[in-house]
């Protein structure tokens, strides 16, 4: 009803608005499609959380900066010949996407096999001087001269003043990312569009750039060429493989946005404001995770994560399940926040056998035990309060079924609010509980999700029939949003739907999202 | 749970993958987890009160992470240990050509710091003596020659891991008092400044 206005009232007349300064309409409770960005459901009503929250365009735009020196190889061009090493020829046999493919290949596997070569994609990584790095599958070494001609593919083009870019053949794409001093190769049977692809070698790129930092990386490679830096990547290759099955999986990679725990916004709020009062002089994210879904995160005064980088830190937290009695204490690089130096992570569990974790980063290394007392004094003061009763509750059901929304035909949906960066979703309903109907689900909203985001014909609707769901998605300067519906509704239905979802999301927004996030 | 008093702190030291984790596991929860290896990222901390005859003492172990990458970060971990669990693996032996590494650097950086060479996996070898390629007694010289305390452990069956724990802190216990100053008494981690642990830091 009118549960979200009342509070902001206040601080919007204080000036305490987020950087947009056009116009304001209240926030309405039946909001429509036409929302200016700041007063779409789930925008944060003091200032935003992340730097650049709708910045799918931010990631892809580095690479596009060289786009007329582009040069697109297609299968004529002789390189393919060299192709044919890569990915196998295959115009006989009819290739099904829909083959389901080894969920996370073995590292012993024949890079020679049938079964190597159909996978649905491949990401390599290799230096300038054609070392290799990193393989999705298979072994790096059986890989040397495969990433040799890779490597020769890159020298060849940028020889003439060019830049490779991608080679489509066979169903296939090659999608080249040169991040000097490192090399990324993604060769993918998907229908995903090469943005899409180079976006997720760009994640890879970032992966290991905070797990070194950019300074120590190109250092290490001015003085020797040939280094091979798998040397100094050892036992991280899980934290890569995590990455991309998450790329694969989690709509906030795809959406560039962050979801919550679903919990009532005076519990949120009185965890944010434990965590406030337990700062340090060196302390500048506190970030209060549960599983997948963030709880509430503070952060020093003029100083913003980006997406990217907390996507990195869900994945350096999720991939390391073992000791949750313990406290770590890791050297992390947020790459969009400054590539050249280490963060400092304290990563603990509030309990044993809790979900929720809670990272503290500092700018100091010797830092350690002045964060685990920083935890110490927000666990005392949290305990004293019933919120931290509520919040465990609500862990007990993290998600929420499409069917509280009240709209029959619906049986998905991921809503993104632009202003804040985050994004909510129910849980997927019975029919696409399997993995490979959630990652078809997932495959079709990454479609959807590059039609709207071409790079030269972006378009702002979009309607597809199927035969198994019709979906639709809809992006405006405040929100983007992804339907999909049984297949028996119609058009008509599905654009009444999206009135109905973000009354619902409106009035849901407390719960659902952040909206007044905190600061030290 | 709050302002826990750390009175030794000991620091695990070894390549990747020989174990130091799970020995934490083994001696702190008493517990050995089977599943893919999972490495440790950087380094992870858990305090743990043992009894020495009369006394509580509370060792603050510091499990590091074995790989190269976070080499240049050690030195914030074994700084000040009083105790340095330096592991190989007793059927790799380049992982006991790094243990040398760690003995060295220790020996540089941190004379007080007692050192504990550890065989890890002492199971494997028992099930079949074929897999062994550190033997006994080379590595027993080698404790000998260091000054070094030297044990074969295995988290699995948990063989000689309570023994290794107990004898390092009945060593502090008696040494404490030749090292104990006023200003040594152990690090308090409800108190912020003037600890053990930041006025070592400090002055290096």
């Amino acid at each position: 009803m009118d549960g979200g206005p009342q509070k902001p009232a206040v601080g919007w007349e204080n000036g305490m608005l987020a950087p947009v300064d056009r116009l304001r309409t209240e926030r309405a409770d039946s909001p429509v499609p036409g929302l200016v960005e700041g007063t779409e459901p789930g925008a944060g009503q003091q200032s935003a959380m992340f730097v650049h929250a709708q910045s799918f365009e931010d990631l892809t735009a580095e690479a596009e900066e060289d786009v007329e020196r582009e040069a697109e190889l297609d299968e004529s061009g002789e390189p393919s010949e060299d192709l044919k090493v890569l990915v196998g020829e295959e115009t006989i046999e009819k290739q099904h996407n829909d083959d389901i493919p080894p969920e996370r290949g073995t590292k012993e596997e024949d890079v020679s096999s049938e079964a190597w070569r159909s996978h649905r994609k491949h990401v390599f990584v290799l230096s300038e001087a054609g070392k290799p790095i990193y393989t999705r599958y298979g072994t790096e070494e059986a890989l040397s001269s495969t990433m040799g001609v890779m490597m020769a593919l890159v020298s060849f083009v940028e020889a003439e003043k060019n830049i490779i870019r991608s080679i489509h053949a066979d169903g296939c794409k090659v999608v080249f990312l040169a991040k000097s001093p490192l090399v990324l190769v993604g060769v993918s049977r998907t229908c995903q569009s090469d943005k899409e692809l180079l976006r997720e070698l760009q994640y890879i790129y970032y992966q290991i750039v905070s797990l070194l930092t950019l300074t120590q990386l190109n250092h290490i490679f001015q003085h020797k060429q040939n280094y091979d830096l798998r040397r100094l990547l050892a036992g991280s290759e899980y934290l890569t493989d995590n990455l991309l099955h998450r790329l694969d999986r989690d709509p906030g990679l795809l959406l560039s946005a962050v979801t919550c725990l679903p919990l009532a916004s005076s519990a949120r709020d009185v965890v944010s404001a434990s965590l406030q009062a337990a700062k340090a002089k060196n302390l500048v994210f506190s970030i209060l995770l549960a599983g997948d879904r963030l709880v509430t995160l503070v952060r020093k005064k003029d100083q913003f994560l980006h997406h990217i980088d907390l996507h990195l830190v869900f994945n350096l937290v999720g991939s390391s399940s073992s000791s949750r009695e313990g406290e770590g204490w890791t050297p992390i690089c947020l790459p969009k926040f400054n590539t050249a130096g280490f963060f400092h992570a304290h990563i603990s569990y509030l309990e044993p056998a809790s979900e929720l974790c809670l990272i503290l980063v500092s700018t100091d290394r010797e830092d350690f035990f002045n964060m685990s007392d920083c935890k110490q004094r927000f666990l005392e003061r949290l305990s004293k309060r019933s919120a931290y009763q509520a919040m465990k509750e609500a862990l007990k059901c993290p998600s929420y079924s499409v069917e509280q929304v009240g709209i029959p035909e619906l049986r998905h949906f991921l809503y993104k609010s632009k202003s804040s960066g985050l994004y909510t979703s129910p849980e997927f309903p019975a029919i696409y509980q399997s993995d490979e109907e959630q990652e078809r689900m997932m495959g079709l909203y990454q479609d959807l999700h590059s039609h709207l985001h071409h790079p030269t014909r972006p378009l702002r609707s979009f309607y597809r029939c199927s035969e198994t769901e019709n979906l639709l998605a809809w992006v405006t300067s405040g929100f983007e949003l992804y339907l999909c519906f049984s297949p028996l509704g119609t058009k008509a239905l599905a654009h009444s739907a999206v009135n109905k979802l973000l009354k619902w999301i409106r009035k849901e927004e407390d719960r659902l999202f952040i909206l007044s996030p905190l600061t030290y | 749970m709050s302002a826990m008093r750390v009175d030794a702190k000991v620091v695990m030291l070894g390549k990747e993958s020989v174990g130091k984790t799970s020995l934490v596991e083994r001696y702190v929860h008493h517990r050995f987890l089977v599943g893919p290896y999972q490495n440790t990222i950087g380094a992870a901390f858990v305090a743990k009160p043992i009894q020495v005859g009369e006394k509580v003492i509370t060792l603050g172990i510091w499990d590091t992470a074995g790989s190269e990458r976070y080499e240049a970060m050690s030195r914030i971990y074994y700084r000040g240990a009083r105790a340095a669990i330096v592991c190989y693996d007793l059927t790799d032996s380049s992982s006991f050509q790094r243990a040398r590494f760690w003995v060295k650097e220790l020996q540089n950086c941190e004379e007080h710091c007692k050192i504990y060479l550890c065989g890890t996996k002492n199971d494997l070898v028992e099930a079949d003596r074929s897999v062994r390629q550190i033997d006994y007694h080379d590595a027993q010289d080698f404790a000998e020659e260091i000054g070094a305390q030297h044990f074969e452990t295995s988290s699995k069956t948990g063989i000689n891991v309570d023994e290794l724990f107990q004898k390092i802190a009945e060593d502090y216990n008696s040494t404490a008092f030749q090292y104990m100053t006023a200003e040594e008494t152990g690090v308090d981690l409800g108190l912020k400044k003037d600890s053990y642990f930041y006025s070592c830091c400090h002055n290096n």
